[in-house]
């Protein structure tokens, strides 16, 4: 029976299908390659020249990567910092979106308004956002050193001082993560209700329910929030340009922002692609990692294509 | 009719191939760019259209630019060949425009005047005129007369600038806890203090004054060497520090954003800030209505001698312009005093350039008695005379790559303000990096 419901494709067929699939590839696979691929050669090109914005370029060869790594004074704090700020923001984020979608997936009352309260931040303007925070932030005035004092706490620089900034500008970072809560909500939502009732009948208390039964479920998603909020944050650029300008000293000089400095406020193009193109691979090196430890953890339904 | 219409057409085409002839006639339009809000760019709209009317066949289009954006604005725009004709620039960024050729030749530009803008304030590239700052702004200091009043104590000289220690002793007796004991008091409260005594502004640039003020140089006069890791320039930024750090009569600041005004006098919680002349204009007039701020003005506290710097962002003709004569001819109508005087000298944002306004008693008279200044007299002394006698200039006359240098020297104070590092640790560990981007790499 089997045999006959499979239908024997010839070669013709196959060929024609694929040529059907290719065509239809066309479209994405120009837009990849003049949108992502030529730039980033491009930027790799000029990143092996000296040049300035005007006049012609000189070949320097790898001359920039050297200087970035021996003598320039803020990129190795550059890519400490960056680093530093995408594993708390992604570690809270993941962390506190897990936990309010779990929040938020039971029956509560006013469940739709406070779904839209932990969203919001997400929409809200950026810039409107950072200055918010400034202020809470303050040192001498701010609304969290006047909490603090109440109980007797000293004034705290949260973006005065080179230790605290990061884990601040962090939490910022945090507070805004509304969208990985919708796509848990989301997952919370389709993990299937037969494999609860099963659980539940053979004896599973709510606590090995969530740990044996939702978890597993819900790793492909967690896996996606992780991969993007590391992507994002590891390209951090908006509290810098917001609210520290790099400092204190280079603690929040983030990689996105030092590259942004160098090409346009210093003019320095081919300098500023040397650091495009670092921090491009430090993405990449991050995503791999990311895949190869996911195959351990990760639960997949659909087998492993 | 059918006729007609042919005729008619025909008379079209022909009207429609007379236009170009006349096009040569047409004004000629060009772009003037400048930073602000587009509040402030009506009003510079506006003296661009009075120009106008008087050259009829020059149209001057304003370009908004934010100003912290603005020198990557124009970088960006002249890397894109895009650069407006003429413009307004960031002090900072003139010498290197100049020697990517990226500014008009302005060799011209004086030819045949009767005044010259002050020595001081010409931008030099290798001993070569490059560019006019098209106003004179010093640094001074600001003070709140209501708390001197409070604290009964007697207002600053505005003749005469206060020592060093003089400052740290008055600042003492400004700085008040919630208690209402100030920083002279040995119950004061140094973790909760409602009124601070001083704000120095630690905003980059402005701190070269007290090197030069405590016998240092950041740069060897010729502009051949950086000294900035000299005892004297070290010490003058731990003095600055310590006023937080030791003293506790300045709130701590990172020196990360260019407010020590706005967060000081303007604010109405701190006694006296120093800051730059157009601050009178740009925010403590308004602070008189909104706050009912009662200010003076005085010189600079001194370390070892009475200094001040001054400095203008200057109007340059940009070389990529198709019109440089036009563009030209606006930028020296507009550099003269009378043209920009309702909208940026009378306001008391912009000190003017030529050296007549200071030392003629009329022409001073005409630019200060007006209500938007402080007590004439006063500023008579404390900046007028004080910018003839003590003003030198700010380093980017004559050293290039400043923009690239007072950013890494803004990150590498960042732990002297915190009190994290010296300033002789900071600044020795950092120095060869410093000279690097002086050197321009």
């Amino acid at each position: 029976m089997i045999s006959l419901k499979k239908r024997k494709i010839t070669n013709s067929q196959l060929r024609t299908e694929t040529k059907t699939a290719y065509l239809c590839l066309i479209p994405s696979i120009i837009g990849l390659i003049v949108l992502t691929y030529v730039p980033l050669a491009a930027v790799f090109g000029l990143s092996l020249f000296r040049w300035e914005g005007v006049g012609t370029p000189q070949w320097v060869g790898f001359a920039n990567y050297v200087r970035l790594f021996t003598r320039d004074p803020y990129f190795m704090d550059s890519i400490k910092a960056t680093v530093y700020f995408a594993m708390l923001a992604v570690a809270g984020s993941i962390i506190y979106s897990l936990v309010v979608a779990l929040l938020l997936n039971r029956k509560i009352p006013a469940r739709g308004f406070f779904r839209a309260v932990f969203y919001l931040p997400y929409v809200l303007p950026a810039m409107a956002v950072y200055i918010g925070w400034s202020w809470l932030y303050e040192t001498n005035f701010g609304l969290f050193n006047y909490l603090l004092s109440l109980v007797g706490i000293n004034k705290v620089m949260f973006i005065g001082s080179s230790e605290l900034v990061v884990p601040s500008l962090a939490l910022i970072a945090v507070w805004l993560s509304g969208n990985l809560i919708v796509i848990f909500l989301a997952g919370f939502q389709n993990v299937p209700r037969v494999y609860h009732e099963a659980a539940e009948i053979d004896g599973a208390n709510s606590w090995q329910r969530f740990w044996n039964v939702t978890m597993p479920c819900m790793t492909p998603i967690i896996f996606y929030n992780l991969l993007m909020a590391l992507i994002t944050n590891l390209q951090v650029v908006t509290p810098a340009l917001a609210l520290t300008n790099g400092g204190p000293g280079n603690s929040s000089c983030f990689l996105s922002y030092l590259m942004y400095t160098y090409a346009f406020r210093s003019g320095k193009l081919s300098y500023a692609c040397a650091i495009a193109f670092i921090s491009f691979l430090l993405i990449g090196i991050f995503t791999i990692i990311l895949f190869v430890t996911s195959k351990s953890w990760m639960f997949s339904e659909g087998g492993d294509d | 009719m059918r006729k007609f219409t042919t005729l008619l057409l025909a008379m079209l085409m022909i009207f429609a191939m007379a236009v170009p002839a006349y096009a040569a006639e047409e004004p000629v339009t060009i772009t003037y760019s400048y930073w602000g809000t587009p509040d402030e760019a009506a009003s510079v709209q506006a003296v661009a259209d009075k120009f106008h009317e008087e050259y009829p066949n020059i149209i001057v289009e304003v370009m908004a630019i934010p100003n912290e954006e603005y020198t990557a604005k124009l970088n960006t725009m002249a890397a894109g060949g895009n650069l407006p004709d003429c413009g307004i620039m960031n002090e900072n960024g003139v010498l290197d425009f100049a020697s990517k050729g990226l500014l008009a030749d302005i060799s011209e530009m004086y030819a045949g005047a009767d005044a010259m803008p002050l020595d001081s304030i010409t931008f030099k590239s290798e001993g070569k005129p490059v560019a006019y700052s098209a106003a004179n702004e010093i640094l001074f200091m600001y003070y709140n007369k209501d708390m001197f009043d409070a604290a009964g104590l007697e207002y600053p000289s505005a003749t005469e600038a206060m020592t060093w220690d003089e400052f740290i002793e008055t600042a003492k007796l400004l700085t008040l806890d919630k208690n209402g004991k100030n920083a002279a008091d040995p119950e004061f409260d140094p973790e909760n203090i409602v009124q601070y005594g001083c704000v120095v502004d630690n905003w980059t640039w402005q701190l070269e004054v007290f090197a030069l003020s405590n016998g240092g140089r950041w740069f060897s006069e010729d502009g051949k060497e950086c000294t900035i890791n000299d005892p004297a320039v070290i010490e003058s930024i731990q003095k600055v520090a310590d006023l937080t750090l030791v003293e506790h009569v300045m709130p701590y600041n990172a020196g990360l954003e260019d407010n020590g005004i706005q967060r000081s006098i303007a604010t109405g919680n701190v006694a006296m800030a120093t800051g730059g002349a157009w601050n009178v204009g740009t925010c403590l007039n308004s602070a008189r209505d909104d706050i009912g701020l009662n200010y003076g003005v005085a010189r600079l506290p001194m370390m070892e001698r009475s200094v001040t710097i001054c400095t203008g962002g200057p109007q340059v003709v940009f070389s990529q312009t198709k019109h440089p004569a036009e563009a030209m001819e606006f930028i020296k109508w507009y550099m003269k005093e009378e043209n920009s005087w309702d909208s940026l000298i009378a306001t008391g944002i912009w000190m003017p350039i030529l050296e007549k306004y200071y030392t003629d008693p009329e022409l001073t008279a005409k630019w200060i008695e007006n209500p938007n200044f402080p007590d004439a007299e006063e500023y008579k002394a404390a900046v007028v005379d004080y910018a003839m006698e003590c003003a030198e200039s700010t380093c980017w006359y004559y050293i290039p790559h400043t923009n690239d240098f007072i950013n890494l020297l803004r990150s590498v104070l960042g732990p002297v303000w915190t009190g994290e590092q010296t300033a002789e640790q900071a600044i020795t560990e950092n120095f060869d990096a410093l000279n690097d981007v002086f050197l321009g790499f």
